[in-house]
């Protein structure tokens, strides 16, 4: 059973620091802010998954590094944002694993959907030290596919209708159950 | 009643015509297939139906129970009873199929969806297709295998209850034994509702097997080039399209 932590900034920058010892799963839900998270793995065979949910609508900032600190440590970041007008919104993030380390896993998919016209970023670092590391990144900016709005319409569902099932699906990442645990936050797709 | 006059479809952006001067009249009731070689503009014509983004109509008109469907957008057209099973069902992570299925429902109906209704159809349905049930929790087609895509189409056919249905390639990606469920179901739903009509594209007669057509055209470089019964498309799968001529032989 892993630890469960959640996080939600709610217009407020926010700084983290987490020594993740055991298997830990932590939800961090935003909402117009800049974030500055760091985690270390500081015990063998340990698991941690990051799910990141955030709605944009001023110039902001989204930084995460984990340190991989030990021997078969294992992360799955996913870091998903909704970028609602024309203004900035990067993301750095970075996965590190240390050259004493070895067999670790060291993942992470990051995508921006714009709204309308903003600029957004995506750095997406590895920073590997080590032969025997798997690891994979993903980073994608842009809006909903064509063809994913076409499926969903020929089932009848209009197009704004389509696009708020798909940004929260998106945004609450597949977590119904822990996001439902912050209202403002689900409102607040509503009201993207 | 489908009727589509005088079709010419390119694709946007492009010059590059691919049906010309289409003209086909489906009444209700009826089971109609297209058959062509490679290239012919089947899939575009089932696309160009439903509205597809990619293909714009520069000439001619798509009418559908006397209404002109050719200028609605896609949801509208789904909404008035026109159903496309896809040859490749889009995969969309986040999206439930319950979740999915419940708000094209109550889309196309105007009405919230009860949820005890709910649960009991998608009973029915996923045993009669014999799908796990445990697949309505899931993401729409993500992890699914080429058949459940397809009796997932199928589902949402069942479930939707549509008036026109096109079936695009519906025997791609399903094994002998899928292949027959999906045909009973779908025999099954035009049983139930005699005024359905149906649009089948396809390369084989195997799905024709199951889903007997009153009529089978076969198209090429954009129009029709011979109609005839199921024993057109026996011949077709004989000879190939050569025996039609070079007009139906690209």
């Amino acid at each position: 059973m892993s630890k469960i932590l959640y996080a939600f900034d709610d217009n407020k920058n926010t700084n983290y620091k987490y020594n993740i010892s055991e298997d830990t799963i932590i939800y961090h839900f935003s909402i117009n802010a800049s974030s500055n998270v760091e985690i270390n793995l500081i015990k063998s065979g340990i698991t941690l998954y990051y799910y990141y949910g955030n709605i944009n609508y001023d110039n902001n900032t989204f930084k995460i590094k984990v340190n991989h600190l030990k021997n078969n440590t294992h992360s799955e970041l996913f870091n998903h944002g909704v970028n609602v007008f024309n203004n900035s919104l990067n993301y750095y993030v970075d996965g590190v694993v240390l050259k004493e380390c070895s067999k670790c896993i060291c993942n992470q998919e990051n995508q921006i959907i714009n709204i309308r016209n903003g600029k957004s970023t995506i750095c997406p670092n590895l920073l590997i030290d080590n032969f025997d590391v798997d690891s994979n990144h993903s980073a994608y900016i842009g809006s909903f596919r064509d063809d994913i709005l076409f499926y969903m319409m020929s089932r009848g569902i209009s197009r704004q209708v389509a696009i708020r099932l798909l940004l929260y699906g998106f945004l609450v990442n597949g977590n119904d159950d822990n996001a439902s645990k912050f209202d403002k936050f689900i409102n607040e797709i509503n009201n993207i | 009643m489908m009727e589509i006059n005088n079709l010419d479809v390119k694709i946007k952006d492009s010059e590059k015509m691919i049906l010309n001067n289409f003209s086909l009249k489906i009444n209700d009731g009826e089971v109609h297939a297209i058959m062509g070689p490679n290239g012919a503009g089947k899939s575009t014509l089932s696309k160009t139906i439903m509205g597809h983004y990619k293909y714009e109509i520069c000439n001619g008109n798509i009418i559908f129970d006397g209404n002109d469907v050719s200028k609605l957008d896609v949801s509208e057209r789904a909404k008035n009873g026109i159903f496309l099973c896809m040859q490749d069902p889009t995969v969309i992570e986040g999206v439930s199929n319950s979740e999915f299925l419940r708000t094209a429902r109550a889309e196309c109906s105007g009405e919230k969806v009860n949820l005890y209704s709910f649960i009991k159809d998608m009973e029915t349905f996923t045993k009669r297709l014999s799908l796990d049930n445990n697949m309505l929790h899931r993401s729409l087609n993500f992890g699914f295998s080429g058949g459940e895509k397809k009796k997932n189409e199928i589902l949402q056919m069942l479930f939707l209850k549509p008036k026109f249905i096109i079936l695009d390639e519906l025997d791609s990606g399903l094994d002998v034994d899928s292949l027959k469920i999906v045909c009973e179901n779908i025999n099954e739903y035009l049983k139930e509702n005699p005024n359905v009509s149906v649009l089948i594209i396809t390369h084989y007669t195997r799905v024709l097997e199951y889903i007997r057509p009153d009529y089978v055209h076969v198209l090429s470089n954009g129009k029709i080039q011979k109609t005839g019964g199921y024993d057109l498309a026996l011949k077709i799968e004989k000879s190939g399209y050569s025996m039609l001529g070079n007009d139906a032989n690209e």
